[in-house]
């Protein structure tokens, strides 16, 4: 039995540091299909109207500014001639998906295609199948709604912006930056490159100081100097609960995204009264009754794609389902029958 | 019914919360600094709105940060950051004209 908080926990498969690391790499692989055309009124003269659809498979945890410099890349080498090569001005460049949204630049890629999906599959009359549609997007080359952006497309907004979410949840864990910002500026750097260079290594090198993880650290007290026929593991160290782990933050950053609806946020503290962990059942029923009570669920919740079984603890969930940004963010669905 | 709960959550909330503005380093301080703000609106509205207050233009330089910590996506609305980090009944907003926390 291994110790964990306030609460007696039999160790189980998913808290080892192997389990969290496969889960954290799952959630940093995954990937969505995406196809993105120019605006054909906003397409320069002699371009090559023929190959001006690109398609990408982008990582859910990436952003769409950082897939600017290949796309313009592709359109520059392929599509535009030599003067419209010249003159392209990416700073104006501005999504929409083809039911009109626009796509927001701090969003991750992820949430963007699962909102969308979830939108598609509540217009839809006909059965939904979750298949991998890709997400269409229009390309737009000027006069960007600002208004509503509010961002510009630039890979430095777009790392502020980051470096906002992942102090904002620090802030949410602890109730301080302390860990944000006693990063150097070097890791701090690390931590968006990479985002950026969408490497795993470079990215967990850093955040791995940031981001608790639901299995134990190892006690820093020296090993016993007589080791007995009956020692224990280092793990099963029952007198000393990890306090910078996953059950002892004060909240789980977490938002809700309902279908063409509000995004929420609240405290998701990582256990209740009694010291057991905070399920996302529990916790959904607490936010978002009127959808996840007991009997009444036609809702699901979607994270990183996969729909989540509601048995999952939101400290695990921050530990090992969060985006880069250290912010676990359900997706609501609703079944259609 | 599960439409009508979905329509229930959009419903915009129009209670209000209380917004205090507080100044960091050579900022000037405000003759008033508690304010309801709409709990529907999004951190933009209240940048926008402490601009006006100070009288600032739209090019002069305004850093706004949560509790000294972070600066919030100018999307999110007010009720998510109250509902998060409010203090004794109110979000505490930092205000400054330099980048303080970068």
């Amino acid at each position: 039995m291994a110790t964990y908080g306030r609460h007696e926990q039999v160790a189980s498969a998913f808290s080892t540091p192997a389990s969290t690391t496969l889960f954290r790499r799952l959630s940093w692989e995954g990937t969505v299909p995406i196809e993105i055309r120019v605006d054909s009124k906003e397409l320069p003269a002699n371009s090559d109207r023929g190959l001006e659809c690109y398609f990408i498979q982008a990582p859910r945890v990436s952003y769409l500014p950082l897939l600017i410099p290949e796309l313009k890349r592709f359109l520059v080498d392929v599509v535009f001639d030599e003067a419209a090569g010249k003159a392209v001005k990416e700073d104006e460049w501005w999504f929409e998906s083809e039911d009109g949204v626009l796509m927001k630049w701090h969003w991750p890629i992820g949430v963007l295609y699962d909102n969308h999906t979830i939108s598609a599959s509540m217009k839809s009359r006909a059965t939904f199948e979750r298949q991998s549609m890709p997400l269409r997007l229009t390309l737009h080359l000027l006069s960007p709604p600002t208004d509503k952006l509010l961002l510009s497309p630039s890979a430095e907004a777009c790392k502020q912006a980051f470096m906002g979410q992942m102090k904002e949840a620090d802030f949410l864990r602890w109730g301080n930056t302390k860990r944000m910002t006693g990063l150097r500026k070097a890791e701090q750097d690390g931590i968006w490159e990479g985002v950026k260079e969408h490497n795993f290594d470079d990215y967990w090198r850093v955040s791995s100081k940031i981001t608790p993880t639901t299995t134990p650290t190892r006690p820093h007290s020296p090993p016993p100097t007589s080791i007995s026929a009956h020692s224990r593991p280092p793990s099963a160290d029952g007198n000393a609960p990890d306090k910078d782990g996953a059950y002892n933050v004060r909240s789980v950053p977490v938002r809700m995204y309902l279908p063409d609806g509000p995004v929420l946020q609240d405290l998701a503290p990582p256990t209740i009264d009694d010291g057991s962990p905070t399920t996302l059942g529990s916790f959904l029923a607490t936010h978002l009754p009127l959808l996840f009570t007991q009997g009444r669920a036609k809702a699901y919740a979607l994270i990183q794609g996969v729909v989540c079984p509601y048995e999952a603890e939101m400290a695990w969930l921050g530990a090992c389902m969060a985006g880069a940004d250290g912010w676990v963010n359900i997706m609501v669905g609703i079944e259609r029958h | 019914e599960t439409i009508s709960a979905l329509e229930t959550y959009k419903q915009k909330d129009t209670s209000r919360v209380v917004v205090r503005f507080k100044a960091v380093g050579n900022a000037p301080i405000m003759k008033q600094n508690f304010y309801k703000i709409t709990a529907s609106n999004r951190f933009q509205t209240v940048i926008q709105f402490l601009r006006k207050e100070l009288g600032w233009k739209a090019g002069d330089p305004l850093f706004t940060y949560i509790n000294l910590a972070f600066s919030p996506a100018p999307d999110d609305m007010v009720s998510n950051l109250f509902r998060s980090f409010q203090t004794d009944g109110h979000l505490i907003v930092n205000y400054s004209t330099t980048a303080a926390w970068g």
